[in-house]
């Protein structure tokens, strides 16, 4: 096929165009003329008849009298119809009686022994033979055969050829017109339209217009609410772009006060470590000292308060050695190296040792993988993690605590389990803030600071930590690195790649 | 209606004894012997007799006094024999059954619609026209000069055929209406009034 499809409008116009007039002309032509032939046709048989009625009724004296010649003279009167070949009349028994054959045709054997009357139409030797019976007083006394070729039909038919050819060729060429005509105003709109489009899209280019029409068709609603939409996303481009400026104005503002922000910070903890801590040292070392050197000269009340002096003053040692770490790692970058866990997992248990001591602890600790991250960060979450465990497990008889990792969609989860005293599940997103406990400082120790720093240097890792509890019931802590399955490494692998046995 | 008379094809006489030779050996009897051979004059007479029938217009005064059968009626010496009767039996011409007679007076013709005269009549044909005359029945016979002597229509031998004449003089006086159909087959039309004898 033409791949109708893909031509332009105004070709398809003009296809269609011609197409319809073409066939619906054919088909009326084709109509008209084939009826016109067919009842032609059955006027010539008409005709035959009649004048083989008109023959056979002069002829009956004839054959009665047996007077051939005037039967011949009959005949001859046929010769007005120049389409008439032959014709004869037969005796009763079929003998011919007279003949009449057109001028110049070939007279030998063309009269047939038993006529029968038939219409044989073909458009080569087609012809129409007509036989009627003679009657005198109800009796045959003879026939009448008639042989008609059929040019009268073909010459109708050819100039009807001719008329219809003549009138398709026109009346095509004012399709083709009308077509060419009203195709300027339906389909050169369209042609501008698609161009419009073509150039908005391609060159990004909002700015144009499609031209209009002065119609009021669909056409001209399409071209007009385009250019509508056009003028619309011209205008949204412009506010985008104002509000893009205006964005990063505001960030830039936003950026400057958070710089204004880090540095007061920075200034903060400079301060704290030096200026809170020395006044800390001056009464941790001096109350130390009353303690040592003057504590036998004291009265146990005394000596409690001098103690209690000394707690308080450790414990807030701690507390800003916590904060100041927390602090320093908002300005850090974790560092992103392969770090085996379980090495780091023995270095803090090692550490815990003090704590240990005493403690019947049935420690489970599965094989971890090797992941990307920055390992002293990390020994602090597990350090952390541990302690708390180790703390809030106190009250226990035999400790259980479980250090293993899940891989959920190829990421690992790790996490640490206790058998400890747990905590209310209602107040979990509290456990991360800074100075938050849920516990009394009577029950357990701690400055509330530490799960807050877990929970940072985990997120800088990208990953998330929560935990899962129930009072009296332990707890467990679990939490993701954001390190993706291409940057966790079985140990083994990572030990066969470094060379280690 | 048998009898039409192609007498041009009638094969001549060697050809004639060779084909009755070859009939006879064949079991056919006598009697179909003459009907496979050519008809005679008499025959074809016969069937003309009728066949005017179908082209002449009797005057009401004749057929008053006809009855309901067409009839033919032989006057005088029958030359036809069997062979009218034969031909005619069972014909109708315009619905009405065809009667053969055979009369010896003209008075007798008066319920006649065709009276052919035999040649047994030469002797007196002015009185049995005469005679004939109130019947307004169409005169045929085979007479020589019958027509010039006041008769209707003349048999004529030409060649082998049996052709006829016509005089229209007898024809009008009796009232009689010859159709041209048949008039244009007439070797002789003529309207002459009847000679002397």
């Amino acid at each position: 096929m033409f791949r109708f499809r893909n031509h332009s409008i105004s070709q398809k116009l003009r296809w269609m165009n011609l197409l319809v007039s073409g066939a619906a002309l054919l088909l009326a032509c084709g109509a008209f003329v084939t009826y016109d032939l067919i009842s032609f046709r059955e006027r010539i048989i008409r005709n035959l008849s009649i004048q083989a009625e008109i023959v056979g009724s002069n002829s009956i004296s004839a054959l009665l009298f047996n007077d051939s010649q005037s039967a011949q003279k009959t005949l001859s009167a046929l010769n007005a119809s120049p389409y008439i070949v032959s014709a004869a009349i037969y005796t009763p028994d079929n003998k011919p009686f007279a003949a009449y054959w057109r001028a110049g045709e070939d007279k030998a054997g063309r009269l047939p022994e038993h006529p029968v009357a038939t219409i044989k139409l073909s458009f080569k030797g087609g012809e129409i033979v007509v036989l009627r019976p003679v009657l005198f007083q109800g009796k045959v006394a003879g026939m009448v055969y008639i042989q008609s070729d059929l040019q009268e039909l073909i010459s109708r038919l050819k100039r009807y050829a001719l008329l219809v050819g003549g009138v398709l060729l026109i009346s095509l060429m004012a399709a083709l017109l009308t077509s060419v005509m009203i195709g300027r105003s339906i389909a050169a709109p369209i042609v501008q339209l698609a161009d419009t489009a073509r150039i908005v899209s391609q060159e990004k280019i909002y700015s144009v217009r499609a031209p209009a029409t002065g119609n009021r068709d669909e056409l001209a609603v399409l071209i007009n609410t385009f250019n509508e939409m056009l003028t619309q996303i011209q205008a949204r481009d412009t506010a985008l772009e104002e509000a893009r400026d205006h964005l990063e104005q505001r960030v830039e503002e936003r950026t400057a006060q958070l710089n204004a922000a880090n540095q007061e910070l920075e200034a903060f903890s400079y301060s704290v470590s030096h200026d809170l801590r020395a006044p800390l040292r001056h009464i941790r070392s001096f109350s130390g000292i009353l303690q040592e050197e003057y504590g036998a000269q004291l009265d146990p009340v005394a000596q409690g308060y001098v103690q209690r002096i000394r707690t308080g003053a450790v414990h807030m040692t701690q507390l800003i050695e916590d904060l100041l770490r927390l602090s320093r790692l908002g300005r850090q970058e974790p560092a992103r190296q392969p770090t085996d866990l379980n090495s780091l997992l023995q270095a803090v248990l090692q550490e815990l040792q003090p704590e240990l001591e005493g403690r019947q602890i049935e420690w489970r600790i599965a094989e971890l993988p090797v992941v990307e991250c920055d390992s002293g960060l990390m020994k602090q979450v597990f350090a952390n993690l541990l302690s708390n465990a180790v703390k809030y497990t106190r009250r226990r008889e035999l400790t259980i605590i479980e250090v293993s990792y899940s891989m959920r969609d190829g990421a690992p989860v790790f996490f640490v389990r206790d058998n400890g005293a747990g905590f209310d599940q209602r107040y979990a997103d509290k456990l991360f803030g800074v100075f938050q406990r849920l516990h009394r400082a009577e029950e357990f120790e701690g400055t509330g600071v530490g799960l807050a720093t877990v929970q940072r240097i985990v997120q800088k890792h990208g990953g998330q930590i929560w935990a899962d509890s129930e009072v009296e019931k332990g707890a467990t802590f679990s939490f993701s690195l954001g390190v993706g399955r291409d940057t966790v490494r079985e140990k083994s692998v990572v030990a066969a790649a470094s060379g280690e046995g | 209606m048998h009898g039409i008379g192609d007498r041009e094809l009638r094969p001549g006489c060697g050809t004639r004894w060779l084909t009755i030779a070859a009939l006879l050996l064949s079991p056919i009897g006598i009697a179909d012997l003459r009907a496979q051979m050519t008809p005679t004059d008499y025959e074809v007479k016969a069937a003309y007799l009728y066949n005017f029938g179908g082209f002449v217009q009797w005057s009401a005064k004749a057929n008053a006094l006809k009855n309901d059968a067409f009839t033919i009626c032989v006057l005088g010496q029958d030359p036809f024999g069997a062979t009218l009767d034969t031909a005619l039996a069972g014909e109708t011409i315009a619905g009405r059954k065809v009667a053969v007679r055979r009369i010896v007076k003209p008075p007798e013709a008066a319920t006649c619609h065709i009276v052919f005269i035999s040649s047994s009549e030469n002797g007196q044909l002015k009185e049995v026209l005469a005679g004939l005359d109130e019947t307004g029945a169409l005169t045929v016979s085979d007479l020589p000069q019958f027509s010039q002597r006041g008769g209707m229509v003349q048999f004529i031998l030409e060649g082998n055929k049996v052709r006829f004449e016509v005089n229209l003089a007898p024809v009008e006086h009796a009232g009689l209406t010859l159709s041209s159909e048949l008039l244009k087959l007439a070797v002789h039309v003529k309207r002459n009034a009847p000679k002397g004898n």
